[in-house]
């Protein structure tokens, strides 16, 4: 019998994954490229408070955030997904980046209302912090680093 | 448990040396050294050294000392540990004039706080309900991700109301007595707030929030008095031995992260126009006096208040639930409060400084006032005990009320401690908790749990946190404040 010998193809690497972080979470992102980045981002913060596979798409939102340099515009773009979910219970399962430069993100998110009955609540997230935020080019791609305030 | 091995990119696991000499049993000093203006003073027992040191908080006391106008040592409570820009545990005074105001110094959540009620059942009076009141409370009191109370929708006006009055629109609007806002920190309402200069974003996230609970490490707890360590002190603050206690900690929720996160923009940039140089970008701030400056304390304070409203909103439904479930009114109940304190909180305070008296802004990031007998702004129901102060422990320990000394006044500002402290991530809990039941090991220690989120209970366990009992005993040792009670859990809800 043949057995599966070691697969050729390299293992993707994971969109995002939490680092060892007293007091609060800090999470590593990667991406291809810049949007990739903001989007995985923004999955790490949805599977933060809830199970993002549990969400259906049902509504959209439009977005666009502003900042002085990429890495702030990840911190904004972050905290204007908790805002969204602040105002109205909003999470989003997909999202699409529609235009992006150092210093402006518009792009469109698409997922729902927070049911408390349906979805997982996890843990609630305070804020995207600038502490030890990084966004930094890494093998062919580019790779941030994250903290979220509980 | 293993600490948390050293990371690449994250640089708090890899701290520099910073130099620490001991003073006395309860008291360090990181020396004055570089672009230090003063020296850093650090309250903590021997043995909390090692992990103390294991994270950045130390160079963090250091950076602090470095900011422009700060008055007297840059100080950190015996719960000290890394923060953002500011340690959490950190207190530090900075001049009116020369000094400035820093969002990191306060934190997100703008006056989190603790509040303590009394009431008139005995532990005994609890059996046979426990599990009742916590379900009560679960459904009265919106926690966890996504919930708030259905009947309550606040328009805009009103919602300035709150951040204007604080627990006394509250109290106006009918959460609560008049009799509560003499026990509560500034009586409920910080002035000068200007809800104007509270982002419509920030009003847009606080809007439904009011009266919710939030998640995290917040909670309704219902205990009663396990210890007594000074008898004429507890009867003063209406405390004796098994009494039913509970405890609310909650702050500004959304609200106050959106306020804290549109300054720290403003911040960035008031930094760089007032040429102010800084160790770490998190502790940019504006001088007091600058336009800057005063808009972040008026927009704080307004936060401020939310989180008062919000603590005495949910106090009445604390007394709700005891009333349905003990089918008994308010008077017999005696559902009172004692105190509510803030302890993420920048406040403009009198203070003698080398004999001189001086106006300051006392910055309060995960530390507690503790004002002494006499006073001006200890109520006049604590004039001869001192400020009542509340230290909560984790879910499955204790936790305690002790009260402000002459010795705080004189060496803190006015300052003790918070809390106990986490010694695990969140990561490393949940890590800890797999496999677990949580809630059925807290049930066996007679604690009745509930928690919305069904991460919580397991980021919130025990042994993720440190002894408070520790914590307590450097605050009491040193003198900066003074132990009363002794606190145990039997039902708690988690956001």
């Amino acid at each position: 019998m043949l057995m599966p010998g070691p697969s050729r193809r390299r293992p993707r690497p994971k969109k995002y994954r939490q680092i060892a972080h007293t007091a609060d979470i800090a999470y590593r992102i990667e991406g291809g490229n810049l949007a990739e980045i903001y989007i995985n981002a923004a999955h790490a913060l949805v599977a933060t408070m809830t199970d993002r596979r549990r969400l259906r798409i049902k509504e959209t939102r439009d977005i666009e955030v502003e900042a002085p340099d990429r890495e702030a515009l990840l911190v904004s773009w972050l905290n204007y997904l908790l805002y969204l979910y602040d105002v109205d219970g909003f999470l989003g399962r997909f999202f699409v980046i529609l235009e992006l430069s150092e210093e402006r993100l518009q792009a469109r998110a698409r997922g729902e209302i927070f049911d408390p009955d349906r979805h997982l609540g996890k843990t609630a997230v305070k804020a995207a912090t600038y502490h030890h935020l990084a966004l930094v080019p890494r093998n062919h791609g580019w790779q941030a680093t994250v903290i979220f305030d509980l | 448990m293993p600490p948390p091995g050293p990371l690449p990119g994250i640089p708090n696991r890899t701290p520099m040396a910073v130099k620490l000499r001991q003073v006395d049993e309860f008291r360090w000093e990181v020396p004055r050294e570089g672009k230090m203006r003063t020296r850093g003073l650090v309250y903590a027992s021997r043995e909390m050294i090692p992990k103390i040191q294991e994270d950045r908080s130390l160079e963090q006391v250091a950076n602090v000392a470095t900011l422009p106008g700060i008055v007297g040592a840059s100080l950190a409570m015996p719960d000290i540990h890394w923060g953002y820009g500011f340690p959490i545990g950190g207190v530090a005074a900075f001049d009116l004039d020369e000094g400035v105001v820093s969002p990191g110094g306060v934190g997100y959540d703008i006056n989190c706080g603790v509040r303590l009620l009394r009431t008139n059942l005995e532990k005994p009076q609890l059996t046979c309900c426990v599990d009742e009141l916590v379900n009560a409370l679960f459904a009265n009191i919106p926690s966890g991700v996504g919930s708030r109370r259905k009947d309550l929708k606040l328009t805009m006006p009103t919602l300035k109301e709150v951040l204007r009055s604080g627990a006394a629109w509250a109290v106006k609007n009918g959460y609560g007595e008049a009799s509560d806002l003499e026990h509560i920190e500034a009586r409920g309402t910080i002035e000068g707030a200007d809800p104007d200069l509270v982002s419509q974003f920030a009003m847009d996230r606080g809007k439904d929030q009011l009266g919710t609970l939030g998640s995290g490490n917040h909670f309704v707890e219902v205990g009663f008095v396990d210890e007594i360590f000074d008898e004429p002190l507890a009867r003063a603050l209406g405390l004796f031995k098994d009494q039913v206690t509970i405890i609310v900690h909650t702050g500004s929720r959304g609200l106050g992260h959106q306020v804290c996160d549109d300054y720290l923009k403003v911040m960035l940039k008031a930094t760089a126009k007032y040429g102010i140089e800084l160790p770490d970008r998190q502790l940019c701030c504006a001088p007091l006096r600058s336009p800057e400056g005063r808009q972040y304390l008026a927009a704080m304070a307004a936060a401020a208040n939310f989180a008062f409203a919000n603590r005495q909103m949910i106090t009445h439904w604390v007394r709700e639930s005891f009333e349905q479930v003990f089918k008994i009114g308010p008077r017999d109940l005696g559902l009172e409060l004692i105190y509510d304190v803030a302890h993420n909180i920048a406040k403009i305070e009198t203070h003698q400084v080398n004999g001189k008296s001086m106006k300051l802004a006392v910055h309060r990031k995960g530390a507690t006032r503790a004002f002494p007998p006499g006073h001006p702004e200890t109520p006049s129901a604590y004039k001869q005990t001192g400020q009542p102060v509340l230290i909560p422990g984790d879910m499955g320990r204790y936790s305690y009320v002790l009260v402000g000394t002459q010795k705080a006044l004189e060496e803190t500002f006015g300052s003790t401690c918070h809390g106990a402290g986490r010694e695990m991530s969140r990561a490393q809990a949940t890590k800890a908790a797999r496999g677990r039941n949580i809630v059925g090991e807290m049930l066996q220690k007679g604690i009745i749990v509930r928690g919305a989120g069904r991460g919580t209970i397991a980021e919130e366990i025990s042994e993720a946190y440190k002894d408070v009992e520790n914590v307590v005993n450097v605050a009491h040792g040193a003198g900066i404040s003074k132990k009363v009670a002794k606190l145990r859990p039997v039902g708690v809800i988690k956001g």
